[in-house]
């Protein structure tokens, strides 16, 4: 036999062969020292630009949970016929409202002023592309650019503002009814989160709000990482629009916090993170004041919930998270939520 | 056809599990854009799951390559349009500058990057799906190759990314010593 061609020795190593190719080459190596030093020099070329191109990788991130893409493909496809038949007026639209939406995210959360351009910016960008692939669904993609565009901002982005200046700009105006002190309870807040109204572009106070008994405080984003001083629980990968912390101080441990975070439906998800009888006691407050469907809390370990909402018992703390969405996609969520803050 | 529908769905969730960070790198190194990679594979992904297709695997890196060359071509209409939306007749800091980005990038990046674009585009486009798992029949159907020349390709491109890397390597050992 002739010597081996280099293309078939990288389609061996490579492992595109065919059973009885493979039997030949190797038939071939084991008696020519010629073509098992170039061999070794391929093996050793393909190393080599394997490791050149890692070099070529950005940074690792956690890729959002299957279920919340899973979701927001769903939510698309049930948009899209609206917004196929709207067309590039819609486009248009949703790019202003997006601009407007990308200035409040600005004012209360404060990203950068280039973050706004670019959310916006990403909705223009993306309608007039009229290809196989870039199909009708652009102008609702262009939506969902805005939350993950605000998510981006949430955990290194935000400049660091003195702490004052933080709470403050976290802290409301007008649309954001957010309050430092005690606060009343608003029941239909919890059961029927409301979406985001685009054509204004600004967050609705109702889907905004949560009102838990007692004391608590609305804190920025690099406020509550200070407080918290692990990290925040929340779901990885969507925008956070108000984060909660009791000021009631815990026996031990950090004290229960709420984190309220935007599906790309509007509506809202929050996760509750503290001390075991604290979030029982609010958990079961926010049953009675406003009949949602928050599960028992029971002393066993481990995971209870239904559609709307689910708990984990961790010891002497409790991890809950309520959402407008089925019972799986809440325990897949708590599961892996628990599983990356250990 | 309950079942077939629930294994199915595995299937895509398996795949999203094995696959995803694999397509974020295939765009960044298309699109030079951490964020914006990150942006265009979630898309990938969420339109895998409203298509369904037949072959996912290659479906999904078709997908990203459409899209990253979509993205290459409004870079210069986005540009103008940031420009205007923040009226500031100088670009101003953005994450979509690759320029930007790659001056944070280390040396040796750099280094690569170029020499990665010292290839040609297809030898560069078989380089990048290999390196993101597909299989020479794959990368066949995805570049219009036949299955036998796509080793030729691998092997050509191999070499002269090392080469072209190695070549600049020693530019910048001569500039620095010099």
């Amino acid at each position: 036999m002739p010597h081996i061609p280099e293309d078939e020795l990288h389609a061996y190593l490579d492992q595109a062969l065919s059973r009885s190719q493979c039997v030949e080459i190797e038939r071939h190596l084991a008696h020519c020292p010629a073509c098992q030093r170039r061999r070794d020099g391929i093996v050793a070329l393909r190393d080599r630009t394997t490791a050149l191109l890692a070099t070529l990788s950005p940074a690792r991130r956690i890729p959002p949970a299957y279920e919340v893409l899973e979701e927001r493909a769903r939510l698309v496809r049930a948009r899209r016929t609206r917004w196929h038949r709207a067309g590039w007026a819609a486009a248009v639209v949703a790019a202003t409202g997006l601009g407007l939406a990308g200035l409040e995210w600005q004012r209360t959360n404060a990203p950068s002023g280039a973050e706004v351009a670019v959310v916006s910016d990403s909705a223009v960008m993306a309608a007039p592309e009229e290809d196989s692939l870039a199909v009708d669904s652009t102008a609702v993609i262009a939506l969902e650019d805005l939350a993950i565009g605000a998510a981006r901002t949430e955990p290194q982005e935000q400049p660091d503002l003195p702490a004052r200046e933080a709470e403050r700009t976290a802290a409301p105006s007008s649309e954001l009814a957010v309050a430092e002190t005690p606060s009343a309870s608003s029941p239909a807040a919890v059961s029927e989160p409301v979406g985001v109204t685009l054509s204004s572009g600004v967050l609705s106070p109702a889907m905004m709000h949560f009102a838990p008994t007692g004391a608590w405080r609305t804190l920025s984003w690099d406020a509550a990482r200070q407080a918290r001083g692990q990290p925040v629980p929340r779901i990885r990968g969507l925008p956070v629009m108000e984060v909660q912390v009791s000021a009631s101080q815990a026996d031990s441990g950090s004290p229960t916090m709420i984190v309220a975070q935007q599906l790309e439906s509007g509506q809202v998800i929050r996760t509750i993170e503290g001390p075991a009888t604290d979030v029982s006691r609010l958990l079961a407050a926010q049953r009675t004041d406003s009949g949602s469907p928050w599960p028992t809390i029971s002393d066993d370990a481990g995971i209870s919930g239904r559609d709307g909402s689910m708990t984990l018992r961790r010891g002497d703390r409790i991890l809950a998270i309520q959402a407008p969405l089925p019972v799986d996609s809440l325990r897949a969520m708590i599961r892996r939520m628990n599983a990356m803050e250990r | 056809m309950a079942t077939g529908t629930g294994e199915r769905v595995d299937d895509f969730e398996r795949l999203y599990q094995t696959t995803y960070t694999a397509v974020v790198r295939f765009l960044y190194r298309k699109v030079w854009d951490a964020d914006r990679a990150e942006d265009l594979a979630q898309e990938v992904f969420m339109r895998l799951f409203q298509h369904r297709p037949e072959k996912p695997r290659a479906w999904v890196f078709a997908v990203a390559a459409n899209l990253a060359r979509d993205e290459a071509r409004a870079a210069i209409r986005r540009r103008k349009h940031l420009t205007l939306l923040t009226n500031d007749p100088s670009p101003g800091p953005s994450r979509i500058q690759a320029a930007d980005e790659l001056v944070e990038h280390d040396e040796q990046m750099e280094a690569v990057h170029q020499a990665l674009d010292a290839l040609t585009p297809r030898d560069r486009e078989v380089l990048l799906l290999w390196d993101g798992g597909l299989s020479y029949p794959e990368i066949a159907a995805q570049t219009g190759l036949a299955v036998g020349a796509v080793g030729t390709t691998l092997a050509r491109a191999r070499k002269r990314l090392v080469e072209a890397h190695d070549r600049q390597h020693a530019q910048d050992s001569h500039a620095a010593h010099s």
